[in-house]
């Protein structure tokens, strides 16, 4: 529905695959993300020592929490939720060394939460691993009463905060992890083109 | 140099208007007949007097009255400022910058005397005085960009340049054409343009910013960019898209030449020098077509741009009154050859 | 290009091969204010010839009243270092570029390892400034010959009291790389600048850890290298030129009246790139600029710093 171009602001998301060069390796996933956990343990695992933190997902159809844990026993703990997660992550990180490998997997949602807190300790997103799973859902900001409306799966949703109609602009903010949201009825009010889902 | 500050609006009731000064003066953006986007990026060097690249920064007629327009933006939305942490550097920089610009070339509007660290400006058009010292942020009222963009005309974006790159991390903006600073705010180069149509087949801004990242200290670069605005608003920003988007659709055959305004910009870009970082100044300009047209060549050389402008480009401006445009200005235009160059007669 | 013209201020013979000049403005007027880690271009007259080469600014970016630079005399140089050590005196006039940064410390940082070898402190000297100033963390290691080749080493400790570490070699002091970089907390950055084994150790050292490319900054400028005569045509500027041994393409294409565009003088930046339309021999590429790709593709020169050895070659200007 966007104009026929690649938007550069777009990230790229790539298959989780272990760096041969680290020192360690940190692994950060959420529900569908599991799946991706389960690919990066068929690779040749790494020599160097690996950390894991998966969190469970109301909103996934398949629970990987339980062939994960019988995998890498050792290695990943399990959370009933992404805020346990994520806190446990941030208890973890003032241990890491530089060298240290991070890979994140689950919604665009998770993952820009987890490069934020990242962030917070210097790493910069491009060098954290990121694949998109499960939901294309976008968070979309609206930029009249700055409110963040979650899980959007069309291309105009009704803003949560001031409720007027917003169409949703392939535009992202990696510092607000959502896309921009702009009335589009503006002009013509009640003049609402065909809602679609786009991003399911 | 003697400047009368007017008494105008450019919300609400929308009492804005050119002096013939004003008018003559005007950064006509268009040299030749067709339109693409280039790198039309030049040393911003002092030309002619009475221009408005004859300093290195422009006060004109509208100082006052803008500087008030952009009090009632910050005021409603105060993050049309916003700060990264790490660009407090870059702040100052920008601060020293645009005071030393406006007391040096405006002397007897502005004035910036120094006792070591200890700075002391002046405003005399905005009446203000202000002693503060230079690098402590707790002896001026608010953060150094947000004190001093509040006192110059134009939109200010601070860049931070690592890994080869350009962020814009620090910014005050209040008169854009159409971009969201709180949607922006720490992007990258190519991550901002991104909306930007044939940016990628063009090529265009790969080449822009292996040349910015060499910008030098000392030798500042500008170029023009342009679009067009209903009524002389400065805040079309997306955030109050509600506000001036219904003014879109008032543009009629009759109305057309006093209500489409041409909108340029006179974009600067500074090398900081303790930061590293640059300072990227978006001057914005206004007239109406009914001003321009008193140059029949700036009325003829428009109508041409705006006749055979590349649809994608025309759409990305939200030009959906550009026939009207056209047909009105079509009169001015009896086909005949016209030199290349801005110049309005 | 925008210069400075600067007098020699103050020398000091500070090492038994390093000296140090301070400069400053002819007209007694403060310097630009600069950021740490950067430098300047000095062009100097040499046999009626001129040469232009990159210097890092050592003073602090506060105290812009004058710039200090140190010159290493090199024992296999064009000149210039000679140059500077015997023919500049106080008084002598000099012509400038405006201070550039190529080797700037990183905003985001944390913390930062500063590594140093030899003259390669000089870069280092700005930068603690300011980030003594901003209050970052860092540390400096700084390795040479024996002590008496130990330059600056007392402003260091005052600068920097325990946060600066000595290596001097000729007393069994080694600086172990993957010891000193393994153990770093996240978002750290690492900064080298000295002789090109040590700054290809300290690179491959992080890498093997695992350190993401942007934590790992090296300056490295070139001095453009002596090397056989050889002929140059320009296309655009439709003349032929002689690039003798001693003068780099650079200076050869600018004593020929062209006016090229440039930056560092250290094959850096880039900025001096030009396409090479025909060479039926072989470039030497001297730069750090051009990826292997480019290089090997032969059609881009960086004239700063490279030279060609051919009998035709054709440029783009």
């Amino acid at each position: 529905m966007d104009r026929q171009y690649w938007i550069r602001s777009k990230p790229v998301y790539t298959s989780l695959m272990w760096h041969e060069k680290a020192t360690a390796h940190c692994v950060i996933a959420a529900g569908d993300g599991g799946m991706e956990v389960l690919k990066l343990l068929q690779q040749k695992y790494p020599a160097q020592p690996v950390t894991g933190f998966f969190a469970k997902n109301q909103k996934t159809l398949k629970d990987y929490s339980e062939v994960i844990s019988r995998l890498a026993p050792d290695e990943f703990s399990v959370f009933a939720n992404e805020d346990a997660a994520i806190d446990s992550l941030r208890n973890f990180l003032p241990n890491c060394y530089m060298g240290t490998r991070f890979y994140v997997a689950g919604s665009e949602a998770f993952i820009w939460s987890v490069a934020h807190e990242l962030a917070n300790f210097g790493v910069q997103d491009d060098d954290i691993n990121k694949q998109l799973c499960g939901t294309l859902a976008r968070s979309v900001y609206c930029v009249h009463c700055k409110t963040v409306t979650h899980d959007v799966t069309h291309n105009i949703v009704e803003c949560s905060g001031c409720q007027r109609n917003l169409f949703v602009r392939d535009h992202f903010s990696r510092r607000l992890g959502g896309y921009m949201g702009l009335m589009i009825d503006a002009e013509e009010p009640g003049n609402v083109p065909p809602i679609e889902e786009v991003y399911p | 140099m003697s400047l009368t500050f007017k008494k105008e609006t450019f919300r609400d009731d929308y009492t804005f208007y050119n002096s013939p000064a004003a008018i003559k003066r005007f950064p006509f953006p268009f040299p030749e007949d067709e339109y693409m986007y280039s790198v039309n990026i030049e040393p911003h060097v002092k030309t002619q007097p009475g221009s408005v690249t004859e300093f290195l920064l422009d006060i004109d007629e509208h100082y006052v009255a803008e500087c008030a327009d952009k009090e009632i933006t910050l005021a409603a939305d105060p993050e049309r400022f916003l700060a990264l942490p790490h660009m407090m550097d870059a702040q100052w920089d920008a601060l020293e910058l645009i005071m030393e610009a406006m007391s040096n070339d405006y002397p007897d509007q502005f004035t910036l005397t120094k006792d070591g660290s200890n700075w002391h400006w002046t405003n005399k058009p905005l009446g203000l005085s202000q002693k503060f010292v230079f690098g402590d942020p707790s002896t001026l009222p608010m953060e150094p960009l947000n004190y001093i963009g509040r006192q110059v005309q134009g939109d200010w974006v601070l860049l931070d340049q690592r890994d080869n790159n350009l962020f814009a991390d620090c910014a005050m903006v209040t008169s854009q054409a159409d971009w969201s600073l709180a949607i922006d705010v720490g992007m990258s180069f190519n991550e901002w343009h991104g909306p930007v149509p044939l940016a990628n087949e063009t090529g265009v801004f790969d080449r822009a910013l292996k040349y910015l990242l060499n910008l030098q200290l000392g030798s500042p670069v500008r170029r023009l960019n342009w679009t067009m605005t209903v009524n002389p608003r400065m805040d079309t920003s997306p955030e109050n898209y509600p506000l001036w988007g219904p003014e879109k659709v008032t543009v009629t055959p009759e109305n057309v030449g006093e209500k489409v305004h041409l909108r340029v910009e006179l974009q600067t870009l500074f090398r900081l020098p303790r930061s590293n970082g640059q300072a990227f100044s978006i001057r914005c300009y206004l007239i109406s077509l009914e001003e321009l047209a008193t140059y029949p060549r700036w009325a003829k050389r428009i109508h041409r741009v705006l006749k055979d402008l590349h649809p994608a480009l025309a759409e990305y401006k939200g030009l959906i009154y550009k026939d009207m445009v056209v047909d009105w200005l079509s009169k001015y235009d009896d086909g005949a050859p016209l030199d290349t160059g801005t110049h309005p007669e | 290009m925008s210069y400075l013209n600067v007098k020699v201020a103050e020398i000091e013979q500070v090492t038994e091969v390093v000296k140090r000049f301070s400069l400053v403005d002819v007209n007694g007027e403060k310097l630009p204010s600069f950021s740490g880690g950067s430098h300047i271009v000095v062009a100097m007259d040499i046999n009626g010839r001129t040469h232009r080469n990159p210097y890092s600014l050592m003073s602090s970016p506060e105290k812009t009243d004058s710039y200090n630079i140190a010159v290493r005399k090199q024992e296999y140089s064009r000149g210039g270092s000679v140059f500077m050590h015997e023919q500049i005196t106080v008084g002598t006039e000099l012509q400038i570029t405006y201070p550039a940064n190529l080797f700037s410390i990183s905003k985001l940082g944390r913390k930062n390892i500063l590594i140093a070898g030899g003259i390669g402190i000089t870069p280092f000297m700005s930068q603690i400034v300011d980030l003594n100033r901003l209050g970052t963390e860092y540390e400096m290691h700084y390795a040479y010959r024996s002590p008496e080749h130990g330059a600056f080493s007392d402003q260091l400790i005052e600068m920097c009291g325990e946060q600066v570490h000595f290596y001097i070699e000729s007393e069994g002091q080694k600086l172990d790389f993957m010891t000193l970089l393994a153990k770093q907390p996240l978002g750290t950055h690492v900064y080298v600048c000295g002789p090109e084994p040590m700054v290809d150790a300290l690179v491959a050292a992080a890498r093997e850890l695992g350190w993401p490319e942007k934590h790992i900054h090296n300056e490295q400028f070139s001095a453009p290298q002596a090397g056989a005569p050889f002929k140059v045509k320009l296309a655009v500027s439709d003349i032929e030129i002689e690039v003798p041994s001693e003068l780099s393409m650079l200076e050869a294409i600018e004593a020929a009246g062209v006016d090229a565009p440039y930056l560092c003088r250290g094959g850096a930046c880039g900025q001096c790139e030009v396409e090479v339309l025909q060479c039926d021999g072989q470039i030497m590429h001297n730069d750090h600029y051009l990826t292997d790709a480019e290089k090997n593709n032969g059609k881009k020169i960086l004239p700063c710093v490279s030279r060609a050895n051919c009998q035709n070659m054709v440029i783009k200007l």
